[in-house]
C-alpha cells in the first residue's frame, strides 16, 4: 500500500498507517459513511423483517391472536414495548409491521420505478408528439396533490395492503416518468446513440440498450430517496383507516389505534411511530448518501 | 347512535380546534373568570358546580326539537310532567304529581302540581303544559315521536290534563322522556319563539335559569337559581351551575384533581383508574341504559345465510372484550339493557370458535374452504368499537374470514346504511344504541321493526310475525305488564337467536368522577349524562 505523503518528505511506517487508515475512514466519512449508515440501518430493519417470526417474542401476535386479559399492560422483561389494546406484545406487531411496510415500499418503487422509466425513456428519446402526450399526462397526474389522489383511490377502493400499493404507485410513477424524460432527452444527444443511430440500430434496442442504462441514476437515487416517503405515505393511508386492516400488523395503523391512549399508555403509540421514523431515515439517509457519491 | 349525538362526537374535533384559537387569542385556560368552586365556596349558599363536558353544551335551545348534548343543561331549566327514578323502575311525580289511567289504557288523567311557575313569571297550568305538547308535537322534529300515541289533549281545568290516546301507551314513562317531553311557556314572546329561544332565552320551569350563554367559550353556559322554584330553596343547594366544555379528558381530570371543578362526565378506563384511586375525588360506575349493536345484513350479501349470521355473532370475544374495556362495559344479556322492562338475565353470549367453525363449513366456508369477505362499518375516532372490531376480525381472521373494516363519520356511515341499491350496504353495521324514555320498545320499534325507506332498521329485516308482535309492545307494557314481559323475551329469542339479526356485545357503564365536596349524587340512566344540580348538596 502507498501512502502519497507531502512530496519528497520521508514518511515513517507508524503515521504511513495512520494515513492509510485514515483515509479509509476518511474515504468512508465523506462520502459513504451516510450511505453506510442508511445501508446498515435498513439492512437491520430488512433482517427485522424477514427473522419476525423467530425473533418475536410472541409470532402469534403480529397474527390474529388477542389477549384481552392482558390489555395495555406497560413494558416490562415479559413485554419490552407493552402490549396494546387487545393485549398483543408491541414489540412483535413492530417487528411483523417491518414486513408490510417494506413490502409497501419495495412494491410501489418497483412498479412506479417500471411504469415511470420505461414511459420516461421513451418519452425523452422519441420527443415530438410522443413526448408531447406521455408529459401531458403525467402532468395531470402531478396536478393532483399525491396524498388527497391515494386518498380518494383508496376511498375508492377496498381498504387493504394491495390497495395502498395500487393508490400510491399511481401518484408516484409520474415524478419518474418526469425525471428519466429529461436525462433521456439529452443522453439521446450523445454521439455514442448517434453513432448507434446511423448503424442502424433498430429505435427499441437503442432506447433500451444505449439510452436507459445512461438515464439511470439520478432515478436511482430518487428511488431510494422515495422509500421514506413511500412508508409514510402509506402509514398516513392506514392512519385514515384506507390502508391495511386488523389484523395485519402495520405501523399506520397502530399509531391510529394508540393515539387516544397516548397519555395513559405511551407505549402502544410510541414504538410503532419511531419504527416509522427509523426507516424513513434509513431511507432518506442512503438516498442522501447515494446523491452524494453519484453525484462526483 | 343517533346522528345528532353522533354528529357531536364529530363535532369534537372541531371543538378543539375551537378552544385551540380560543387559546390563541391570548386567553389563559381557566382564567377567563369561570367561577371556581373550590373547597372555600362549598357550603355556602353560593355554590358553584362545575360541570366538564367533553363536547359542546348547546345545539338546540327550543325545548320542542332539542336533541342533543344540551340535554345536561335543560334537565336542569326544564321539567316534564314525570320523572324516572331508576330504582323504582317507575315514573315519579315532577310537574304531575299524581295520575291515573283508564283500564283500556287509552285515557291518561295528570294532576299538576298548583303553585309552580315558569321563569317568565306564568304559572304552569294544563293549559300551558297542553299548549307545549301540542306544539312539540306540531313541530315534529326531534324525539316528537315519543308522543305518537297521542290523539287529544284537553285542559279539563288549571290542575287536571287528559290526554286521549289512539292506541294504549305507558304515558306516565312517555312523558318522563329525557327529550320532547318538557312543558314550557309557548307566549313567553310575542315574537318568532323558536328565534328567541335560540338566542339564550328560556321558558322552563326548573330550578335554574339561563344565566349566560357564550357559544364557543369554554365556560360555555352558567345557570342561576330561579328564586321562584316551586320546590324553594331552604337547605344546602347549588345556586349556580356552570359548564366548562373541556374537549381533552386528561385536561379535564387535571381540573378535577386541581379542585376547580365539580363533576366531569366522562374519563378513559385508564384515567378512570387513576380516579378511583385518588382520595380528593368521587367517582360513581352505573350501568347505563346504551348497549352497542352489531347488525347484520340479513336481506343482501353473504349475511342473508342465517348459518354465517350465527357463526359471526359466536366469533364476537364477549369476555374479552369486556375485560379489554377495563369497566367500560358490561356482558349484555339480550337486546335490553338490565334495569328495563324487557331485560332478559341469564342470556349473554359466549364466543364459540368451534361452533363458528362448524356453521361456516356447513356453508362452505372456513379455514380449508372458500374465503368470506365481509365489510364492517363503525363509528371514526371511538376507541370501545375498535377494540370491538379488532377481536373481531382478528377471531375471524383465524376462521378464513376477512373482514374488512371502515371506520366513518355517523353520517357517512349511516348513508351507507341507507343506500337505495342494497349492494353497496355493509354486512355489518355497529351502532350504540339508547332509548328517549325508560322503555325497551325503542330498541324493537326503531332498530328491528322493517321500515320502508330504511331508517335505523339496519339488520333490513322483514318478518311480518315480528313485526306485529313488536307493534303490541305499548299496550302490553301498559295493560298487562307480564305478557309485556313474556312478549320481549320471545321477541329477543327470535331476533338474536332464530334470525341471529344481531348480536348485543355489550352494555356500557357510565364512569364519573366527580369532587369530594359534591354530595348525593346518582346516576340516572334514563337521562344520559344528567345532573340534577338541585338534588345535590353542597358540602364541605
Amino acid at each position: 500500500m502507498t501512502a502519497p505523503g507531502p512530496s519528497g518528505a520521508p514518511v515513517a511506517p507508524l503515521p504511513l498507517r495512520r494515513t492509510a487508515l485514515s483515509r479509509l475512514v476518511g474515504g468512508l466519512a465523506g462520502v459513504d459513511r451516510l450511505a453506510l449508515a442508511g445501508a446498515v440501518l435498513l439492512g437491520l430493519i430488512v433482517l427485522a423483517a424477514l427473522l419476525a417470526p423467530w425473533i418475536a417474542p410472541y409470532p402469534d401476535d403480529g397474527g390474529s391472536a388477542t389477549h384481552p386479559l392482558e390489555a395495555l399492560l406497560p413494558p416490562s422483561g415479559a413485554h419490552w414495548f407493552g402490549t396494546d389494546q387487545v393485549g398483543r406484545d408491541v414489540l412483535s406487531r413492530v417487528l411483523y409491521g417491518a414486513r408490510t411496510s417494506l413490502v409497501i415500499a419495495v412494491a410501489v418503487l418497483a412498479l412506479s420505478g417500471i411504469v415511470g422509466v420505461v414511459l420516461g425513456v421513451v418519452a425523452g428519446y422519441a420527443g415530438g408528439w410522443e413526448r408531447d402526450v406521455i408529459m401531458r399526462v403525467t402532468d395531470v397526474f402531478l396536478a393532483f396533490p399525491a396524498l388527497l389522489l391515494s386518498l380518494a383511490l383508496a376511498v375508492v377502493l377496498q381498504p387493504s395492503v394491495t390497495t395502498v400499493i395500487v393508490a400510491i404507485a399511481v401518484t408516484w410513477w409520474p415524478w419518474y416518468a418526469r425525471l428519466t424524460a429529461s436525462v433521456a432527452a439529452s443522453v439521446s444527444t450523445r454521439g455514442f446513440v448517434d453513432s448507434a443511430c446511423c448503424l442502424g440500430v433498430p429505435a427499441p434496442l437503442i432506447v433500451f440498450r444505449h439510452v436507459l442504462p445512461n438515464s439511470l441514476t439520478p432515478v436511482l437515487v430518487q428511488l431510494s430517496l422515495d422509500g421514506g416517503g413511500v412508508i409514510l405515505t402509506a402509514a398516513a393511508l392506514s392512519y385514515l383507516g384506507l390502508g391495511a386492516h386488523e389484523p395485519t400488523a402495520e405501523w399506520g395503523l397502530m399509531v391510529q389505534q394508540g393515539q387516544s391512549l397516548f397519555t395513559t399508555d405511551w407505549w402502544v403509540v410510541t414504538f410503532p411511530g419511531l419504527a416509522i421514523l427509523v426507516t424513513a431515515f434509513a431511507f432518506n439517509v442512503l438516498g442522501e448518501g447515494l446523491r452524494a457519491r453519484l453525484a462526483r | 347512535m343517533r346522528w345528532h349525538k353522533r354528529l357531536l362526537a364529530a363535532g369534537a374535533v372541531t371543538a378543539v380546534a375551537l378552544t385551540a384559537a380560543a387559546c390563541a387569542g391570548g386567553k389563559v385556560r381557566g382564567a377567563e373568570g369561570s367561577p371556581q368552586p373550590g373547597t372555600s365556596s362549598a357550603g355556602t349558599t353560593d355554590a358553584t358546580f362545575v360541570y366538564v363536558p367533553n363536547l359542546d353544551v348547546v345545539t338546540d335551545w327550543d325545548p320542542a326539537s332539542s336533541y342533543s348534548n344540551e340535554i345536561i343543561a335543560m334537565q336542569n331549566v326544564y321539567e316534564s310532567l314525570t320523572r324516572y327514578n331508576p330504582q323504582t323502575k317507575k315514573a315519579e311525580p315532577r310537574l304531575a304529581t299524581s295520575w291515573t289511567s283508564s283500564p283500556d289504557g287509552k285515557t291518561w288523567t295528570f294532576t299538576l302540581r298548583s303553585g309552580a311557575k315558569f321563569h317568565t313569571g306564568k304559572p304552569v297550568d294544563a293549559a300551558a303544559a297542553k299548549a307545549s305538547i301540542e306544539r312539540t308535537m306540531k313541530i315534529g322534529q326531534g324525539a316528537a315521536y315519543i308522543w305518537g300515541a297521542v290523539d287529544k289533549i284537553e285542559a279539563k281545568d288549571p290542575t287536571t290534563l287528559v290526554f286521549t290516546l289512539k292506541y294504549p301507551t305507558a304515558l306516565d314513562l312517555v312523558a318522563s322522556a329525557g327529550y320532547a317531553s318538557y312543558v314550557y311557556d309557548t307566549s313567553a314572546t310575542s315574537d318568532d319563539l323558536k328565534k328567541w329561544f335560540g338566542e339564550g332565552h328560556d321558558a322552563g320551569s326548573g330550578p335554574y335559569t339561563i344565566d349566560t350563554w357564550q357559544k364557543g367559550q369554554e365556560t360555555e353556559l352558567t345557570l342561576k337559581a330561579f328564586d321562584g322554584y316551586w320546590g324553594g330553596w331552604d337547605g344546602a343547594h347549588y345556586k349556580k351551575i356552570a359548564y366548562r366544555v373541556t374537549p381533552e379528558l386528561t385536561t379535564a381530570w387535571q381540573l378535577l384533581q386541581r379542585g376547580e371543578v365539580s363533576f366531569v362526565e366522562r374519563l378513559n378506563p385508564q384515567l378512570y383508574a387513576q380516579a378511583s384511586g385518588t382520595p380528593s375525588v368521587q367517582t360513581s360506575q352505573t350501568p347505563s341504559f346504551q348497549n352497542l349493536l352489531t347488525l347484520f345484513n340479513t336481506a343482501n350479501g353473504p349475511l342473508k345465510d342465517v348459518r354465517l349470521r350465527q357463526a359471526v355473532q359466536k366469533a364476537i370475544d364477549y369476555d374479552g372484550l369486556v375485560a379489554a374495556l377495563k369497566g367500560a362495559g358490561v356482558p349484555a344479556s339480550g337486546l335490553v339493557p338490565e334495569g328495563l322492562l324487557g331485560f332478559t338475565p341469564g342470556q349473554t353470549p359466549k364466543q364459540d370458535l368451534a361452533g363458528a367453525e362448524a356453521l361456516l363449513k356447513e356453508a362452505g366456508y372456513g379455514p380449508g374452504g372458500k374465503q368470506l369477505d365481509l365489510s364492517l362499518t363503525y363509528a371514526q375516532g371511538d376507541a370501545d368499537q375498535e377494540v370491538l372490531v379488532t377481536l373481531l376480525s382478528s377471531a375471524l381472521d383465524k376462521l378464513n374470514v376477512k373482514l374488512s373494516a371502515k371506520p366513518l363519520q355517523w353520517t357517512t356511515q349511516w348513508d351507507q346504511g341507507k343506500a337505495k341499491d342494497p349492494a353497496k350496504r355493509q354486512d355489518i353495521f355497529v351502532m350504540y344504541w339508547y332509548p328517549d324514555y325508560a322503555d325497551a320498545y325503542s330498541w324493537f320499534v326503531n332498530v328491528i321493526h322493517s321500515a320502508d325507506p330504511v331508517s335505523f332498521n339496519l339488520s333490513y329485516l322483514k318478518d311480518d310475525a315480528i313485526d306485529k308482535e313488536i307493534d303490541s309492545l305499548p299496550e302490553l307494557t301498559a295493560t298487562d305488564k307480564a305478557a309485556a314481559e313474556k312478549a320481549y323475551a320471545d321477541l329477543q329469542t327470535k331476533i338474536i337467536g332464530e334470525k341471529a339479526a344481531v348480536a348485543v356485545p355489550y352494555v356500557q357503564n357510565y364512569q364519573r368522577a366527580y369532587a369530594k365536596s359534591v354530595q348525593g349524587y346518582a346516576d340516572n340512566p334514563a337521562y344520559p349524562n344528567v345532573v340534577f344540580a338541585y338534588d345535590l348538596k353542597p358540602g364541605a
